[in-house]
């Protein structure tokens, strides 16, 4: 049992590495940090296969003890993460097909639920 | 050695890297963001508000709402129903049988010390934090309701249809309930909520009920006050005078 799950979990991780190597679509305040070389995820291993845990771990301490650090903040990861439409200045939605989020998502078959409540792009801008 | 793993190993491996990666990456954050709010609130405070009715307009209530909807994203609900619609505040007019007096209150989630609403919650999706302030975790919530029908305030909504464009710092999402948060990402701040902003006079003060010095805790000292259904015995951390 152990040795199968130790197979899936490889198989499955080494799967999102083999898509996101060619990921085109990594956001473009992300993309700027990875083409300056300047290091924000230490591991982009472990930020991949635990980004869930430090999301859950992160959101019971804001809400209900009110830290509200940035770090591995909901928001930061859009804000990041997310593309500009180049014709119409307008965010996509990181869950939105080809964005950054949903891809990853759709390619390992697990679904993306934080964006039924949580906002897809980057800041109050067209309210 | 062994060399599967078992489930026990791999989540002793993996919290040690984490607790790694979190030092490692709280230096590299910190030059990119400030950081604020790095403790957690206690039960030294008792965050509360004090409506004085005399002075509160109806035109400052309606405020109060406008500035509610604008600061939390609320209110512009296409499809839901009048009785589906949010409504986080809302103007509610008393009177009082004998006199004919006739009172206007602002009347949102009262933060009750003891709230019905977290006693009914079977997922522990209504909550109690340290220093009063009543939340819904949304993460938890499974749309029961049973908090809305424990409520005696009426103080909470049910979101009815599939929303976009949410305020940042006020996740929202059809099939789970909400109510006034008492701006809980301001107060962690150290600001004041959106509806005491709004209003020009004194007729709502905002602060630490615990606090000897705090403007609230001389007022209440002073003058005539109320909980709303004070019989219940809920504690409300939203206090009115003038009524
Ligand atoms: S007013 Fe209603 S929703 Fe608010 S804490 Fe009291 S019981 Fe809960
Ligand atoms: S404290 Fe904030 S959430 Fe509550 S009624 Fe006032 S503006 Fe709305």
């Amino acid at each position: 049992m152990n040795r199968l799950l130790v197979i899936f979990l490889t198989l499955l991780v080494s799967s999102v590495f083999a898509h996101t190597n060619e990921h085109a679509s990594l956001g473009e305040q992300a993309s700027s940090i990875k083409a300056s070389g300047k290091v924000f995820h230490e591991s982009v291993s472990i930020i991949r296969k635990m980004h869930p845990e430090f999301l859950r771990h992160k959101r019971d301490k804001t809400l209900r003890q009110g830290v509200r650090t940035d770090e591995y903040s909901l928001k930061g990861c859009v804000s990041c993460h997310a593309n500009k439409d180049k014709t119409n200045n307008q965010y996509h939605s990181v869950d939105k097909k080809g964005q950054f989020c949903s891809d990853c998502h759709e390619q390992v078959s697990v679904s993306l639920d934080c964006f039924s409540c949580h906002r897809t792009t980057p800041k109050e801008d067209s309210l | 050695m062994n060399k599967t793993l078992n489930r026990r190993d791999f989540i002793k491996t993996t919290s040690a890297t984490t607790i790694g990666v979190v030092t490692v990456a709280s230096g590299i954050t910190l030059t990119t963001f400030a950081s604020t709010n790095k403790v957690p609130v206690t039960n030294e405070k008792r965050w509360g508000m004090l409506i004085d009715t005399n002075k509160l307009t109806e035109a400052d209530i309606d405020g109060m709402v406008s500035a509610c909807q604008k600061e939390q994203g609320w209110g512009s609900e296409l499809h839901s129903t009048g009785s589906q619609k949010p409504g986080w505040i809302k103007k509610v007019k008393v009177k009082d049988k004998a006199t004919g007096k006739v009172s206007n209150l602002a009347l949102m989630c009262q933060h009750c010390e003891e709230p019905p609403c977290v006693d009914v919650c079977p997922t522990n999706a209504s909550m109690k934090r340290e220093d009063g302030i009543v939340l819904v975790d949304k993460h938890l919530c499974i749309g029961c309701r049973y908090c809305m029908m424990a409520c005696p305030y009426d103080a909470r909504s049910f979101v009815h249809e599939t929303l976009s464009n949410q305020k940042e710092h006020m996740p929202r999402g059809k099939g789970t309930v909400e109510s006034c948060t008492m701006c809980v990402h301001k107060v962690d701040k150290g600001e004041v909520p959106a509806c005491v902003t709004s209003v020009n006079s004194d007729a709502v003060i905002f602060g630490d009920l615990y606090d000897a010095s705090s403007k609230i805790n001389q007022t209440l000292k002073t003058v005539q006050s109320a909980q709303i259904r004070a019989d219940l015995n809920l504690n409300t951390g939203v206090r009115y005078s003038g009524i």
